[in-house]
Parts: structure tokens; C-alpha cells; sequence
């Protein structure tokens, strides 16, 4: 298992102290916050243009814009969806030309999880499933898309992605809700994955659907 | 009777309910509502593996990491702009650029000067003894081919002028010998 030890783990500052402290010329404290959120923007931008050397580029010109505009940033606003819009931006413009097919995700895909024992069967199978439900998210729509990988890969709550693509939250909601209401149509060809087909389909006579047998457990139980 | 039905508005909430976190408060009584409601019951059934799968697919690509070092970013960056800010730091640099320019000024006007002609070629001057030689092989035409040839094309015009003896010269639709006639005789015999 890789190790990554991590430079800016041991500095406990906020965004707004690091910020401020950047403003007044320090280094250290700039270069805690690049430590803090390349990785989110490096995935960010390999997820988008699927090409990691355009990635670490986009990382680093996100990083250079937030140099430059160190001293009109307000530190009072959150610093992580205003680098996260300016990784939107860099990505969608280095975006791969049409007919060019680059297989880094599905590299990813192969590779097996920290976490995730089995046999090698068992791997190739979740491998499979995973490349099926990254290839439905991208069937989806780029704004949809967009949302889905804001929230599911960098963990963005919905106000932060609302602050990031520039609309209000419940365009927000909307879109995610859009955006899984079509994933679950498209994978409920994989029955392995446990989700139904919609009741529109269920409708037209397939299936009938299932009651509720249990309620749903709470949140941290 | 409803028309156009967009369905329940509060399927929007059931299938959030796992990517959104709700609190335990709106969830219970969104599953309230959902045991009245087919479609949310439905929404809501689906929504935590719909969640599980995605959180599953997106995990090796969260595992994903770079190294590249802030380093990339001062050099993106380049100079500190509080340098560019203060005069005397700035000293060096424009004397450095100064001096390039005036290499370059110098060299460019070096090759422009180089490149003009600044001959001062004087007029004959009245009071020089003329020289009849010089004269006669000025008007001469020239002995090779394609000299005479330039030269016939050059002087042609203003050659009837100056040359003292036209009937020396193939110019101006005279020769310096009459042109033979070929005599039509019929009874000549040949030479």
C-alpha cells in the first residue's frame, strides 16, 4: 500500500488564516494550501479531460491564478469552491478534441482498492461494475455530469457545488436529482448492482414494484 | 383531473436522501410519506445502492494523487510581484534591458548603414580636358554578344545622336553597308 505523507496535515490553519498569511508574503502558508487541495483538483481535472498531464497542468494553473489573485480573494468566503470553479474553467477548455480516447479512468478502475480483499475473480467483477457506472455518468449531460463528479468524487456538499458552477442550490438539486434518476434507468440492466428499474418502466408491465419492508436506517446508525 | 402530472415533488428529496445526508428529522417523515406514496417509496428504495454504486465507482479515482510540488506554481507564477513593485529592484533589470537595446539599435544601423551607398560621385567638371579616346570607345558597341545586345537595347535611341559617323553603326535603320538585293533575274546564272 502507498504512503503519502501529506505536508500540509501537520498545519493546523484555517483557509482564512492561510489565506491571509499568503497575502503577507508567506510561502509556507501558500504553499500548505496548494498541499490541502491539489489532489481534489488534480481528480477534478483528470475526471473532466481524462488526460493526468493536463491535470497536474490544470492544478498548477488553478494555483497560479489563486497567486495572482491572492490579494482581491476574500478569506471570509470559502477558498474551496472558488479553486474548484477556477479547475471547472481550465478543464472544460483543455477538454480531449472528439475521436480522442483516453483510457486513464479506466486504469484507475482496474486497480484494486486499499481496502478490498477477494479473489481475483471477485476484483474483476467489481473492476467491471465500476466501469459500468463511469461510463453511464458519462452518457450523462455535461452539466449533470459535472454535478455527479463534484459531489461523488470530490465530496462537495450541494451549497459548495452550487458556489462552484454559479447557480442557485435547488438548480443544484435538480440536476443531481436528474442526474440519478437517469443513472438508476441506465444501470438497472446490471441486476448485480441491486437497483430496480424505474417505476416508469415498471409501469408498462415488466415488474411490479416492491413494497417498503423496512425503514430506511438513520443517518450514522 | 390532472393533465400533465409531474409526479410527486417529493421523489426530488427521495432520491437526494443518501447523496444529500438529510437529517433524521426530514428523513422520517419523508419515509412517512413515502408509505403513502408509490413513487417515493420507490425513489427512496433505489437511492442508497443508486449511492453505493456511484461512491464505489468514483473510490479508486478518489485514491488518485499528485506530486507535484508548489515549486511548479512559483515558476508559473514567476517573479514576486512586491520586486516588481520596489524601484531600486528594479535598477538591474532595466539597465540590463537598456543595454540590450542599445545592441540592438547599434547592430540594426550597422547594417542599414552598411546596405546604403553613400558614394559621392561628382559631375564632370567643364574645365576637364576631354579625351578623344575616351569618347570613342564610349560609343563603341561592345564585343561580346550579349553586351552588344544590352547595349543596342540601352543606347539605341539616343546612339543616332552622338555618334559622329552613322554609317558605321547598325542603329537607327542604317548599316555601314548598303543591303544586298537579291537581284530576280531569271536568266542570271549562278556564281
Amino acid at each position: 500500500m502507498k504512503t503519502h505523507r501529506d505536508p500540509a496535515a501537520g498545519d493546523g490553519r484555517t483557509d482564512h488564516d492561510l489565506v491571509y498569511a499568503a497575502r503577507d508574503g508567506d510561502t509556507i502558508a501558500f504553499d500548505a494550501l496548494f498541499y490541502r487541495y491539489r489532489d481534489g483538483i488534480f481528480r477534478l481535472g483528470l475526471a473532466i479531460t481524462k488526460d493526468p498531464s493536463a491535470a497536474e497542468e490544470i492544478v498548477v494553473d488553478t494555483f497560479a491564478r489563486a497567486h495572482r489573485a491572492l490579494a482581491r480573494l476574500e478569506p471570509d468566503a470559502s477558498l474551496r469552491p472558488w479553486l474548484y470553479r477556477v479547475a471547472v474553467n481550465l478543464s472544460y477548455n483543455r477538454r480531449p478534441r472528439k475521436g480522442v480516447v483516453l483510457s486513464s479512468l479506466d486504469d484507475a478502475v482496474d486497480e484494486p482498492l486499499a481496502n478490498e480483499d477477494g479473489s481475483p475473480s471477485h476484483l474483476a467483477e467489481q473492476a467491471e461494475l465500476r466501469r459500468v457506472v463511469l461510463g453511464a455518468v458519462d452518457e450523462l449531460g455535461p452539466k449533470h455530469r459535472l454535478v455527479v463528479m463534484l459531489h461523488y468524487l470530490n465530496g462537495l456538499n450541494l451549497t459548495e457545488i452550487a458556489e462552484v458552477v454559479d447557480c442557485p442550490v435547488g438548480t443544484v438539486k435538480s440536476r443531481l436529482h436528474y442526474a440519478l434518476r437517469r443513472l438508476r434507468t441506465h444501470l438497472a440492466a446490471h441486476p448485480e448492482l441491486g437497483i430496480e428499474p424505474s417505476r416508469q418502466v415498471v409501469a408498462t408491465g415488466l415488474r411490479a414494484p416492491k413494497p417498503i419492508t423496512a425503514p430506511v436506517p438513520l443517518e450514522g446508525e | 383531473m390532472k393533465l400533465f402530472s409531474r409526479g410527486c415533488e417529493s421523489g426530488e428529496a427521495a432520491y437526494l436522501i443518501a447523496a444529500e445526508r438529510l437529517g433524521g428529522r426530514e428523513r422520517m417523515a419523508l419515509e412517512v410519506h413515502a408509505a403513502s406514496c408509490a413513487e417515493c417509496a420507490d425513489a427512496l428504495r433505489n437511492s442508497r445502492p443508486l449511492d453505493a454504486a456511484l461512491r464505489s465507482a468514483f473510490a479508486p479515482l478518489r485514491e488518485r494523487r499528485t506530486i507535484i510540488a508548489p515549486g511548479r506554481v512559483r515558476l508559473a507564477v514567476g517573479p514576486r510581484a512586491t520586486a516588481a513593485t520596489n524601484p531600486w529592484l528594479r535598477a538591474p533589470r532595466f539597465v540590463a534591458r537598456l543595454a540590450e537595446v542599445s545592441v540592438m539599435v547599434g547592430v540594426t544601423l550597422f547594417a542599414v548603414g552598411s546596405s546604403m551607398d553613400f558614394s559621392t560621385r561628382q559631375p564632370p567638371s567643364p574645365t576637364a580636358p576631354r579625351s578623344v579616346v575616351q569618347e570613342y570607345f564610349r560609343v563603341q558597341p561592345p564585343m561580346a554578344e550579349i553586351d552588344y545586345v544590352r547595349w543596342l537595347r540601352l543606347v539605341k535611341a539616343d546612339a543616332s545622336s552622338s555618334v559622329a559617323d552613322p554609317t558605321r553603326l547598325p542603329v537607327g535603320g542604317r548599316f555601314d553597308y548598303e543591303p544586298v538585293e537579291i537581284a530576280k533575274d531569271p536568266g542570271a546564272s549562278p556564281r
